[in-house]
């Protein structure tokens, strides 16, 4: 480590002298110095050779080419399989560029809340412990890591808005460049705004209040938009002379935070370090539910101004449907998460290139997902600490059962809006509102069974792809929930495609509910067919003995 | 006179503007040592995070070394060293690399050797090549105390420093820090030892929901004593 012009020298200032010297004092070392020694050391013991490096980067780069051309490769068929003219006769719709408009507001606010969340600047456990207390230049040591949120920023928005603009617009090369160009930009500005935010002492959970309410913003503006008959005829871009003024504004406010870095306090680079670290791991290990607990527990409030008086908890089982009220109604994202999903069927309805019985099924298909997943926090929370579960005297398939009940009157609200919207479609409202409310269970079935799933299991068999090796045991894993939506539905899906919804289907629902809610209480471990595979050598061992 | 190295004055600590204990008064000066004691979760640790600048008073007055306090002053880092329960290392360096980086980042000159004088004094001269997920919970505890000492510091602020330590190993740390006080350094500690505390500190804080009260040393050993019989 030696010193360079940024070290500080406190031999230059004997005011400052500390009261006890371990040793004689010289030069403090740059902060770059810091890093340098910190990651050599890193890669001496860590095997990374530049040819591991490229390997990373050749395969980083190939899974991303792989995606984006498979994202992109569906949006296009899903666009050829929408109809082209109007299909629904609707005295209210919306166009679809103002639709892609609404998603790229809703996507500003993901950004918004995901920046305040992870910080946007942050520093991770060890970082916080061992140079956070350095008397060094501190700009040094977070530079690399307020630099690489607005990158990532950029390059994803990018991706995912041309990838929307090339699929579902049909927009020219050129065009789904400069799109792309300006939504790099825009994502750049707006992860460089919340961290010049962080560093002024605005707190996190209020750069992450303001996102939810951009997010839950979008789907109002939607609806505003075509009950007001507004439409935009394409995603509006900057002029490219404006992308280039963009760009200034954009590397000033990059030097504006860069400037700024040392005021940012060490508690909130701790917490948003500690948030980040958290989301990455899960993410990495594709385990959603962690990612979920990481993001909304990094910008929960630490206290409650009103405690909750639980007046509906009467007994165990109703003390355990309160505690998952209490923490559903807590969670501002998951209500706004609720509530979005909700009325995004509504909108492919009115959107008449949508509006087909492809787009109809996607988007109930997705947005119930999407809802599902926000009811099951409780659930989730319980799952992974079971303080209240071994509290009461309740057994663990009666607390499954019960842990159904919010999700099951959530996802009734969702599907009173969801499939009367679809019935709307269809002309046969109260039809669809009886397969809605009989397939209501399935959803709650759903968010519980993936609640309760084990940890992706890493050690299964891999399967060779062009992407790379798929572990089917995390696949595995990761299709408890989803599996029982796909099968548990498959009366709904028919009725969709079919645009028609007879009584069979409804008892079939009704029956596959049912069904549903026994596979959700459930507290056997392993798949279905380790099982029965399990019983298979469970009998032959009898069959044995008895012998 | 010398000024005092912490002045807290009615300083109200806590989280969400939701205070954790009573208004904390008490003046540390150079050469002594503060213990705050307290029975778990009457706030010690909030009150010990809030004078190293990792939590911003709710009210009050508090002074580190005749100045507010802002950790992100460089010269406020150069002299408070702290020793919390941060169980966090970086996993590629060993324990002998952990606390070089410690020294040389504050500048100082012959870190090599006087690593290996603290991690003799520590009990972790055999582990000074292993990383720190091969060392035991006691183990990365000594490695954090070491960190404490590697580094220059007018204060040194200490939660529960005997925590995971052997009898042994707890007499080392107060002999460690009554010479800490000759040499100058004022020592901050929250701590449940009635016998660090009557080796090293010269006052104490009983940290509580209602009140918080000065006490001699024998005083806050005989509290602690009784509850924690």
């Amino acid at each position: 480590m030696s010193g360079d012009a940024d070290a500080v020298d406190l031999t230059d200032a004997p005011a400052v002298l500390p009261a006890v010297l371990p040793g004689e004092l010289g030069e403090v070392p740059a902060a770059r110095d810091i890093r340098r020694y910190t990651t050599q050391a890193a890669n001496a013991r860590g095997g990374a050779s530049l040819g591991s490096l490229l390997a990373s980067v050749y395969y980083a780069v190939i899974t991303i080419a792989i995606a984006s051309g498979m994202a992109l490769g569906f949006a296009q068929a899903l666009r050829v399989s929408l109809p082209p003219t109007p299909e629904a006769d609707a005295a209210v719709d919306l166009s679809l560029p103002t639709l892609v408009v609404v998603m790229l507001l809703g996507l500003v606010g993901i950004l918004v809340s995901l920046a305040g969340r992870l910080g946007p600047v942050g520093a991770g456990g060890a970082e916080a412990a061992w140079w956070l207390v350095l008397p060094v230049d501190r700009r040094g040591l977070l530079r690399p890591a307020a630099r690489r949120l607005p990158l990532v920023a950029a390059f994803v928005a990018a991706i995912l808005v041309g990838l929307l603009d090339a699929g579902l617009l049909a927009d020219s090369g050129a065009r789904v460049l400069h799109v792309a160009v300006t939504s790099a930009l825009v994502a750049a500005g707006i992860v460089l705004l919340a961290a010049l935010a962080q560093s002024r002492g605005l707190r996190r959970s209020t750069t992450a209040l303001v996102g939810d309410l951009i997010l839950a913003a979008a789907p109002v503006v939607a609806v505003a938009l075509a009950l007001t008959d507004w439409s935009v005829d394409e995603v509006p871009t900057l002029p490219w002379f404006g992308a280039v003024a963009a760009a200034l504004l954009v590397a000033g406010a990059g030097v504006l935070v860069d400037r700024r870095l040392g005021r940012i306090p060490t508690a909130s680079l701790r917490e948003s370090g500690s948030v980040a670290t958290q989301a990455v791991g899960a993410a990495v290990s594709l385990d959603s539910r962690e990612l979920g607990r990481a993001l909304t527990d990094g910008a929960a409030a630490p206290t409650r101004r009103r405690l909750s008086r639980l007046r509906t908890a009467r007994g165990p089982a109703t003390a355990l449907v309160t505690a998952d009220l209490v923490v559903l109604r807590r969670s501002a994202r998951h209500l706004v998460q609720l509530a979005i999903a909700a009325i995004v069927p509504v909108l492919v309805t009115v959107v008449p290139e949508l509006a087909s019985q492809a787009g109809v099924l996607f988007a109930v298909l997705l947005a119930g997902y999407v809802a599902m997943s926000a009811t099951g926090e409780g659930a989730r929370r319980a799952q992974m600490a079971p303080i209240l579960d071994r509290l009461l005297p309740l057994d663990a398939k009666t607390v499954r059962r019960l842990r159904m009940v919010v999700p099951g009157i959530a996802m009734l609200v969702w599907s009173v809006v969801a499939f009367g919207a679809v019935g709307r479609w269809t002309g046969d409202v109260a039809g669809w509102l009886v397969l809605g409310v009989a397939s209501t269970p399935v959803w709650a079935a759903a968010a519980v069974r993936s609640s309760y799933r084990p940890a992706p299991d890493w050690g299964g068999a891999l399967v060779s792809t062009p992407m790379g090796a798929l572990p089917t045991g995390v696949a595995a894993v990761l299709a408890r929930g989803p599996d029982v939506v796909v099968l548990g539905l498959l009366p709904v899906w028919i009725a969709v495609l079919l645009r028609h919804v007879s009584p069979t289907m409804i008892l079939i629902q009704a029956g596959l509910s049912a069904i549903a809610v026994t596979v959700a209480s459930s507290i056997a471990t392993g798949s279905l067919m380790e099982r029965m595979l399990a019983s298979q050598e469970e009998m032959d061992k009898q069959r044995k003995a008895n012998r | 006179m010398s000024k005092p190295t912490v002045r807290a004055q009615d300083l109200l600590v806590g989280y969400g503007g939701a205070p954790v204990c009573a208004p904390v008064s008490f003046t540390l000066a150079p050469g002594k040592a503060v213990a705050l004691v307290g029975a778990n979760g009457s706030g010690k640790s909030t009150v010990l995070r809030a004078v190293i600048g990792l939590l911003e008073p709710t009210s009050g007055s508090l002074r580190v070394l005749g100045e507010p306090v802002d950790e992100r002053e460089v010269a406020f880092r150069a002299q408070v060293a702290s020793v919390l329960d941060d169980d966090a290392y970086f996993p590629a360096l060993t324990v002998h690399e952990h606390l070089y980086l410690t020294a040389r980042g504050h500048g100082v000159l012959g870190a090599d050797a006087l690593v290996r004088e603290l991690l003799e004094e520590f009990g972790l001269a055999e582990h000074a090549r292993s990383l720190p997920v091969a060392l035991s919970s006691g183990q990365r505890r000594r490695l954090l105390l070491a960190a404490g000492f590697v580094r220059p510091r007018s204060l040194l602020v200490l939660d529960e420093p005997e925590q995971r330590l052997d009898r042994a190993m707890r007499d080392r740390l107060a002999a460690r820090l009554v010479e800490e006080k000759k040499a100058g350094g004022a020592v901050l500690m929250a701590t449940h030892d009635p016998d660090l505390v009557l080796a090293v500190a010269d006052r104490a804080v009983h940290v509580a929901d209602d009140v918080t009260r000065l006490l001699s040393p024998a005083e806050a050993a005989t509290l602690i004593s009784r509850e924690n019989p």
